[in-house]
């Protein structure tokens, strides 16, 4: 019987055509519409990543600089443990500062800082890890050593270069004072410095960062931390994150944290994200759905033969393998043509779609750079092929077995008659 | 031939078979309390005006539809005590039906239309297309075995339809109107071949064509789903 059920299939040319055409459409819509939604998934998932969604704590009211006149105070040890249990907390950044006098920009920052965390600038926090631009970068081997990377500018006052890098040494001289700076009752220093960052800012590059073990060890600062970077798991809980962070620690430390932007750009993604999803699903619930109907259609067109078959003495199950043979069949023909559609049209169609059904409905910010994008992912991967015709195979089997089963549930007689 | 279980002398017995129709809220009463046997190797023409329930009478004679009341015994079988999955079987080794319209299957050739009941059956598929083959060539068809109903005459379809209905060798083949959609020199000469047929089997035939029913060994006339049996003349 499943030899008679495929034979069906092409049993009338016009018939294969209309039927092929008729599920190859939808399927085609939904694979643009899967295109364009993975495009804007990719899209905004970079988006995201690039935005700022971490928190700066530091000590109330002080600047948190270990030798600074007025803003020595820094965050306890504590306020480290606490911040790492607080929910969708992804990453905690502890950094101690000093500051000491140099001659022209009146003096340098030091920075104690974990080996492999982010190298912030002061004032530049957003600009991330500057460029080592000679010797190399701090690694977790360099914690608890004497070791430092410097900013060009300092590098620059203490006589530096890229060519005398190796073997050279900077000592810091924690008693030297300045205005704003007060001295320490400590030896001097002496560390090896690694490597030259330039980070394009005057004020950056007069930075240097050393391990934050060494920092302690040099400035007799066991514990506590200068500033905490506190990262978010994802921008859309940058909210929540901070309001925990001012219930536990909002009467010890200022919370700095760019919430608005945050939070702007979240739910903006949100909404463009729930736009495409939203067009997918239209797309599945209608090929879903003519899948279905065309199933109920070619079976029930067929009635009066399936009477007549049981007038000749063909068993229920056997009708019900042939008409979920030939539903199969003509559901993989009908797949295949919406995949071949999509393979030839798929990029444009994809473009069009968007311009047609989701970029009216876009924040202004994402019309001109989502649109350039999503023909970049016209390609859909395989497992979404094979889910797309797995589903329609599905419908294909329910639609076909629910037309055949109320056409069994009549007479001989009765199927003949039918129409 | 499939040999029947006789009860009495009959092949066929119905006793008091009534059937009802819903229509909305009206109630058809297309056969009205039938008492009928028929013997083996017979030919009996059930003759009426259109709605008589001579259609009716015989589905249920051959397990195509169930009466609403009453008792039918065919080849031994009481049809009402008999589940639905064993009145499929009925229907493929005891009855043969030949339509008006004939009801080929379009995607399939002459020969393969033969072949489908006994692939039914559970033949094997050389010997359904010996038998088939044969059966063809003894309805004059065996150079249209390789065509399609379509390209087949209406009398030639009619044909392929009879070898069809005696693919399993059943001892009853019910034909419904068989002449109905040829002209009459066709359906003459398809009403001698359904008497050549009820040589070996009952042959049960519903026509308008009283000439045509003349030639058959018993002729039973249904009106308002009553019958009256003659002889024919």
């Amino acid at each position: 019987m499943v030899l008679f059920g495929l034979r069906n299939v092409a049993r009338n040319k016009a018939r294969l055509v209309l039927v092929a055409v008729l599920i190859g459409l939808p399927y085609f819509l939904l694979l643009a519409m899967a295109a364009i939604g993975d495009a804007v998934e990719r899209y905004t998932e970079v988006l995201l990543a690039s935005v700022n969604n971490t928190v700066q704590l530091r000590a109330r009211g002080s600047m948190g600089h270990v030798n600074m006149v007025g803003n020595e105070d820094i965050l306890p040890q504590e306020a480290l443990e606490q911040v790492r249990r607080i929910e969708h907390v992804a990453r905690v950044e502890p950094y101690l500062l000093a500051m000491t006098p140099t001659e022209g920009h009146n003096f340098g920052m030091i920075v104690g800082v974990v080996p492999g965390d982010t190298k912030r600038l002061e004032s530049h926090g957003e600009a991330g890890n500057p460029r080592i631009i000679a010797g190399r970068d701090l690694t977790p081997e360099d914690a608890g050593k004497r070791v430092a990377v410097i900013g060009q500018g300092l590098a620059r006052w203490a006589g530096i270069r890229a060519d005398n890098l190796a073997g050279a040494r900077l000592t810091l001289d924690l008693k030297r004072t300045h205005p704003v700076i007060f001295a320490l009752d400590r030896q001097p220093a002496t560390l090896e410095i690694v490597g030259i960052y330039a980070s394009g800012y005057v004020f950056g590059d007069m930075q240097l960062f050393m391990p934050l073990d060494t920092f302690r060890e040099i400035y007799g600062v066991p514990a506590g931390v200068s500033w905490l970077y506190v990262q978010a798991d994802s921008s859309a809980n940058l909210a929540s994150v901070e309001q925990r962070l001012r219930g536990r620690l909002g009467d010890q430390a200022d919370i700095i944290g760019p919430t608005s932007a945050a939070e702007f750009q979240s739910s903006t993604t949100r909404t463009v994200l729930r736009l495409t999803r939203s067009g997918v699903w239209f797309a599945a619930a209608l090929m879903l759905s003519v899948v279905f109907f065309v199933m109920i259609l070619v079976v029930r067109e067929r009635a009066r033969e399936i009477g007549t078959l049981k007038a000749l003495g063909a068993s229920d199950s056997g009708l019900v393998i042939a008409a979920l043979a030939e539903a199969l069949a003509l559901c993989a023909v009908g797949s295949i043509v919406g995949f071949a559609l999509f393979g030839l049209v798929g990029s444009a169609a994809s473009h069009g779609l968007f311009a047609i059904g989701i970029a009216p409905f876009l924040p202004a910010q994402y019309k001109d750079t989502l649109g350039a994008t999503v023909a970049l992912s016209s390609q859909i991967g395989w497992s979404a092929l094979g889910l797309a015709a797995l589903v329609g195979f599905a419908v294909a089997v329910v639609g076909s077995g629910y037309a055949i089963r109320e056409i069994l549930r009549l007479s001989p007689v009765e199927a003949i008659r039918h129409e | 031939m499939n040999e029947p279980t006789r009860t009495g002398n009959a092949l066929i017995t119905l006793r008091g078979v009534t059937k009802f129709y819903r229509k909305g809220d009206v109630e058809i009463r297309a056969l009205d309390g039938i008492d009928l046997a028929v013997g083996e190797r017979s030919m009996v023409a059930i003759v009426g005006p259109s709605g008589s329930g001579k259609s009716t009478l015989v589905h249920i004679i051959g397990a195509m539809d169930r009466p609403t009341a009453g008792e039918v015994r065919v080849a031994g079988r009481d049809l009402g005590a008999v589940p639905e999955s064993e009145l499929t079987r009925f229907r493929r080794e005891t009855v043969g039906f030949v339509f008006q319209t004939f009801n080929l299957i379009p995607n399939l050739t002459a020969l393969e239309n033969v072949t489908l009941p006994m692939e039914f059956n559970g033949v094997p598929a050389p010997e359904r297309r010996r038998r088939a083959s044969v059966l063809l060539e003894r309805l004059g068809l065996a150079a249209r075995s390789a065509h399609k109903p379509r390209e087949l005459s209406g009398g030639e379809q009619q044909r392929v339809a009879i070898a069809r209905a005696l693919a399993n060798d059943p001892p009853v083949v019910v034909a419904d109107e068989p002449t109905g959609n040829l002209d009459s020199k066709t359906g003459a000469a398809m009403y001698e071949l359904l008497r050549e047929v009820a040589r070996e089997r009952t042959v049960l035939v519903v026509t308008h064509a009283e000439p045509l029913a003349q030639m058959s060994d018993r002729v039973l006339h249904i009106t308002d789903g009553r019958l009256a049996d003659t002889q024919p003349t």
